[in-house]
């Protein structure tokens, strides 16, 4: 019996299966935003009010003929969307829904654990470039070498940002932080110019508006998913969404203390905060056009990293304070 | 430097209806005059053949069935046409008319195509074409 | 270490077929190499086959959005070599739909400035708003593109006076989403950090490579056929020349949405003072011997047309020299020293209407790449049927009169 709980865990919530279906969700969430934005529908009839749209895309790109290119490494470029999936899926694992520990060290709850999500997801952007590298193609490789040179701007605000609210709790462990904040809601409010600097800090790592320059559709045809097709297409959007749960989840753990109560009232409270992010994040998307890519690098070292500086900054100036 | 500053038209956009329209489950009205498809008015038609001559893509065919009873067939291939209506302006007897239909998809381009076949009538034309 | 890119045939960036090929080094544009001809359709040779009243039709669908210009430019050309003077009216009834065509495809182009830049938001409200213009065409004319309005002496319809009305309620609602458009297009920062700066075409250099349009008035450059040789009723309109003087994209974008509300006050004027009278008058089916040129001021820029007649009632020449054809040569220029992420932004910049522009072949020499231009003549004087090679059909020396053998590109 001992062993089942973690096998639930793993393979049905919060693993693959509830990470499957809430992030198509929540890219139907975010398409018919952007869609309402702009005065449109949106999906519309897949499923009730286009709900069942993103798992139709999926489906149909399973099926699709998949083609590798003559000269890529075979190896490599099949393997590289089943890897970025199981990373962002294993990201996923540490967020504190359901059977987390605060105390004892578990196998998806110790001290650290923020740093090795923050990993993780850096780790995805390696393995885009490393697929744009494999495809052999200009455009790809184009989009390869965008994909790292975005990296050298967005992460360090990034880390910089989640890691002011872990200084404030006094812990690298997500459960701990999350459980900080419930206990002290109001130290919430000297961690908002993190808040905002780690939500554009996501919004480039997800690579969308303002920020999707590395697969500029009117640019580089694909970028990095040019020469992708059938399958691996397939895993590529699965996992951008995914990406996009855990980036949200993270956030909401750091900024907006956690998911508290439990299995029913923890996965509401889950649902209700990662929408509010995304809501967020289609706003921010529908609101701004793409930058060139030194233009961004440009925006992140001159207003994002003094940003989460100054951050840092008040946070040690705080805890100085409250000792 | 202003921070996105359509931001508030942006959330306006959240209340208002949509701009689309769900076709074909609702459709919009076209406005009288709407160049559509061209028909014939077989009892008006004196085949003086200024549309077949004046349609820029070759649309209207007649030929003569029986010579003797003055029997003609005009084919409109309905795929080959523009709709540009310049039969209907050419037609000295207001025999060529034009309608609003424009939803003409079928799975095969003969389908398309319509056959009229008639006895010559002996309308006075109105004005005298060149 | 520089190395070629290519930009189409096929680009998510163009809307039809063009061949740019980059020279790259990093990330910037050294050399750039424009190949026409895939949406070559024989146009030119068709319209010496079709009688005047069918070229009519045939000219409008050059193009989609510029169609009022091509047919409109052909019908001048063809009263002036008629010797037919237009009625009034209709003259004013062809204007009218020449300045609403202006604006529906200003509003257009915004929109796909907006989606070159990745600025979807801004592209699908400028398509919104551009369903009034076509709407009220559709009231005018009975179509929406394709408005077919033009004839030999006038103009096929009339409009009535609760059509004008509609028109004028229109004009005030584009009027306040016009200002609305300005003020995002110049103040949104990263929409103007794509454009401002980009894509520059100094005054002289856009009068030695004869930039039109648009293109040319954002440097600065005055010049504009409405006024400079005034056609239809564009004597007696008042209106001012549109410039801008910072010579990059922003430039182009202000200068299209001043000529925005230049259309505006055209067409309440137009509307207010429509003379009464036949809408046509009657004109002839042949046409006496004569060669014409005729312009017009597109909303690209200038087109031009070549007509010659020889007595019967079909042309015997007909050339098209559309304006994005003249801005190909400003293109290379303003490509230069630009970044591989602008390329987008300054080709639609120019308003590319690549399929009204395809009017040459050329035969390249797939084994040296040098190309030759070989005249009609001597094409009709070659035997059809060739030596089939590994390469396609080789055609024998002496058929041409070329010294080498060519071979048709693909």
């Amino acid at each position: 019996m001992a062993v089942l709980k973690p096998i639930l865990y793993l393979l049905v919530y919060p693993g693959l299966l509830f990470l499957f279906i809430y992030s198509t969700f929540c890219e139907w969430f975010d398409r018919k935003v952007y869609a309402r934005l702009q005065n449109r529908i949106g999906p519309l009839h897949t499923g009730r009010s286009g709900i069942l749209q993103p798992i139709a895309d999926f489906i149909k790109l399973m099926a699709k003929e998949d083609i590798v290119p003559e000269k890529a490494d075979k190896v490599m470029f099949s393997a590289l969307p089943v890897f970025a999936l199981a990373i962002v899926s294993t990201a996923a694992l540490y967020l504190p829904l359901w059977h987390y520990s605060s105390d004892t060290i578990t196998f998806n709850s110790f001290p650290g654990d923020l740093i090795v999500v923050v990993y993780l997801l850096s780790l995805i952007t390696l393995i885009l470039f490393l697929a744009g590298w494999h495809s052999t193609n200009l455009f790809s490789m184009i989009g390869g070498v965008r994909v790292l040179t975005m990296l050298f701007g967005y992460e360090i605000p990034f880390l910089l940002a989640l890691l002011s609210p872990a200084i404030l709790a006094n812990s690298w462990r997500l459960a701990q932080i999350a459980q900080f904040y419930q206990k002290h809601p109001l130290l919430l409010l000297p961690n908002i110019i993190g808040f905002f600097v780690a939500l554009i800090s996501l919004q480039a790592k997800l690579e969308r508006v303002p920020f999707d320059i590395p697969h500029a559709e009117t640019e580089i045809v694909g970028g990095t998913f040019t020469e992708y097709s059938g399958k691996k297409l397939a895993f590529f959007r699965l996992l951008s969404d995914i990406e996009m749960v855990v980036g949200a989840g993270l956030i909401a753990v750091v900024f907006m203390a956690g998911f508290p109560g439990g299995l029913i009232l923890g996965l509401i409270n889950f649902i209700i905060k990662t929408l509010i992010i995304i809501f967020l994040l289609t706003a921010i998307r529908a609101a701004c056009a793409r930058i060139r890519i030194d233009q961004m690098v440009n925006f992140s070292w001159r207003y994002l990293a003094p940003l989460s500086v100054l951050q840092l900054l008040i946070v040690i100036f705080l805890k100085g304070i409250l000792r | 430097m202003k921070i996105v500053p359509f931001l508030p038209e942006l959330f306006r956009h959240l209340f208002k209806k949509s701009a689309t329209v769900k076709y074909p489950f609702e459709k919009l009205q076209v406005p009288p005059g709407f160049r559509g498809t061209p028909y014939l008015l077989t009892d008006k038609c004196i085949v003086c053949r200024a549309c077949e001559r004046d349609c820029p893509a070759e649309a209207i065919e007649i030929t003569s069935v029986a010579e003797a009873e003055k029997k003609f067939k005009m084919i409109i291939h309905n795929d080959r046409c523009v709709h540009c209506a310049q039969c209907v302006e050419s037609c000295p007897t207001d025999a060529m008319q034009i309608n609003s239909e424009f939803e003409l998809a079928a799975f095969n381009r003969h389908r398309l195509k319509v056959e009229y076949i008639y006895t010559k009538a002996t309308v006075k034309p109105k004005t005298t074409e060149a | 270490m520089p190395f070629n890119v290519p930009i189409g045939p096929q680009h998510p960036a163009l809307k039809e077929p063009i061949s740019l090929r980059m020279t790259l080094e990093g990330e910037v544009i050294k050399d750039a190499d424009i190949r026409l001809g895939y949406n070559h359709r024989g146009i030119e040779k068709l319209a010496e086959q079709k009688t005047y009243i069918q070229n009519l039709y045939l000219t409008e669908r050059i193009c989609g959005i510029c169609s009022h210009s091509h047919t409109t430019c052909f019908t001048q050309g063809v009263e002036k070599l008629m010797e037919l003077e237009p009625s009034k009216r209709g003259l004013y009834i062809r204007t009218l739909v020449a300045e609403l065509e202006r604006v529906h495809s200003h509003l257009l182009w915004l929109g796909l400035a907006g989606h070159e830049a990745g600025f979807d938001t801004f592209f699908m409200y400028t398509w919104r708003d551009r369903e009034v213009v076509m709407d009220i065409l559709e009231i005018i004319s009975g179509n929406r593109v394709h408005y077919s309005i033009n004839t030999f002496g006038g103009s096929r319809r009339d409009i009535d006076d609760l059509q004008k009305q509609k028109i004028l309620g229109s004009l005030e609602f584009l009027k306040t989403r016009t200002q609305y458009y300005l003020n995002i297009g110049t103040t949104e920062p990263s929409f103007l950090a794509r454009i401002a700066g980009v894509g520059k075409l100094p005054k002289e250099t856009a009068i030695a490579l004869c930039a039109v349009g648009p293109t040319a008035r954002a440097s600065g450059v005055p010049r504009d056929v409405r006024r400079d040789d005034p056609y239809a009723v564009y004597a007696e309109l008042p209106f001012e020349v549109c410039t801008a003087d910072s010579c990059d994209v922003l430039g182009r974008v202000v200068v299209r949405v001043k000529e925005l509300f230049e259309s505006y006050k055209m067409i309440e004027y137009l509307l207010k003072n429509l003379p009464p009278g036949e809408i046509k008058v009657r004109a002839p089916r042949r046409v006496k011997e004569g060669e014409v040129v005729s312009r017009y001021e597109a909303p690209r820029g200038e087109n031009l047309y070549y007509i010659k007649s020889n007595g019967t009632d079909k042309p015997e020449r007909l050339k098209v020299r559309a304006p994005t054809l003249a801005n190909y040569a400003a293109t290379i220029e303003m490509l230069k020293n630009g970044f591989v992420a602008d390329i987008p932004l300054i080709f639609a910049a120019i308003d590319p209407c690549i399929c009204c522009a395809e009017r040459m072949v050329e035969l390249v020499d797939y084994r040296t790449g040098e190309s030759k231009t070989v005249l009609m003549s001597s094409l009709s004087n070659r035997p059809f049927s060739g030596r089939e090679t590994r390469f396609g059909k080789q055609f024998s020396s002496q058929a041409l009169s070329l010294k080498k053998e060519v071979a048709w590109p693909f």
